[in-house]
């Protein structure tokens, strides 16, 4: 009897974003997506629950976190309020992120 | 009417929001209309700072003209910037959202956000100057006794 084991654990980035994205502070949202993508992390978490406020600006951000990344990669959404849910969804992009209330 | 010029740089958007937001708010503008509204002066206020202003190596202000009456809530951007009418450019259609993200061209999110928020949206080039307007409608003021 023989047994492998191969365990390999998940690379989990985790961003909080607090207060507005807008074409400004997308800058800085963008630079930290592109310090994570050096990392080559498994799940991307984004901690959205004192985000204000996003623009188009960020939304970008966030597509280009997915095609960076690679658009397999799973990206999370959590906590973030009402208006920017709505923003989201009416940009399609509730198709290619994972919108959660929390992340356990 | 309200008046208030602010250079046009982006780092002017955070002000605009904001007495965007003071209006709305003494307007009595509920609180998901008022991010909408936000929202689009946002997007429209970068396009004419990007776009009209840096692209084109040129520097200018950003006036926003804010008034109420007859429930109608009515944000203007007038700028100096050559003339750009937002709404001749393509507007992304259902098939866009429905694309891989990609595939996404990258424009065309925030002119479909603008009036996608708002009751009604503007666009007017008079007197050499971009004017972009916004109308919100509000709750009718209490009716007079």
């Amino acid at each position: 009897m023989s047994l492998t084991i191969t365990a390999e654990a998940k690379k989990i980035a985790k961003i909080t974003l607090t207060g507005e994205v807008d074409s400004l502070t997308a800058r800085e949202f963008q630079k930290e997506i592109e310090r994570m993508a050096a990392e080559a992390p498994d799940e991307l978490i984004l901690v959205a629950k004192d985000l204000d406020f996003i623009s188009s600006a960020g939304l970008r951000v966030l597509i280009f976190a997915k095609q960076k990344l690679g658009t397999h990669l799973n990206v999370y959404v959590v906590g973030a309020q009402p208006s920017v849910v709505e923003t989201m969804v009416k940009t399609g992009l509730d198709n290619s992120f994972n919108i959660v209330d929390h992340y356990l | 009417m309200e008046r208030t010029t602010f250079p046009g740089t982006l780092d002017s958007l955070e002000g605009i929001r904001l007495v965007v937001k003071e209006q709305a708010q003494q307007a009595g503008l509920a609180k998901k209309p008022t991010y909408a509204l936000l929202l689009a002066v946002d997007e429209i206020a970068t396009n004419i700072i990007t776009h009209g202003y840096d692209e084109n190596g040129g520097s200018g202000p950003v006036d926003v003209l804010i008034s109420h009456a007859d429930g109608k809530l009515s944000v203007t951007l007038e700028d100096d910037a050559v003339a750009f009418d937002p709404l001749k450019h393509t507007l992304p259609d259902e098939q866009f959202f429905a694309q891989p993200l990609e595939n996404r061209p990258i424009g065309g999110m925030g002119i479909h956000l603008t009036l996608n928020g708002v009751d009604e949206f503007k666009y007017e080039y008079v007197n050499h100057r971009n004017r972009n307007t916004f109308i919100m409608k509000t709750e009718p003021a209490s009716a007079p006794a």
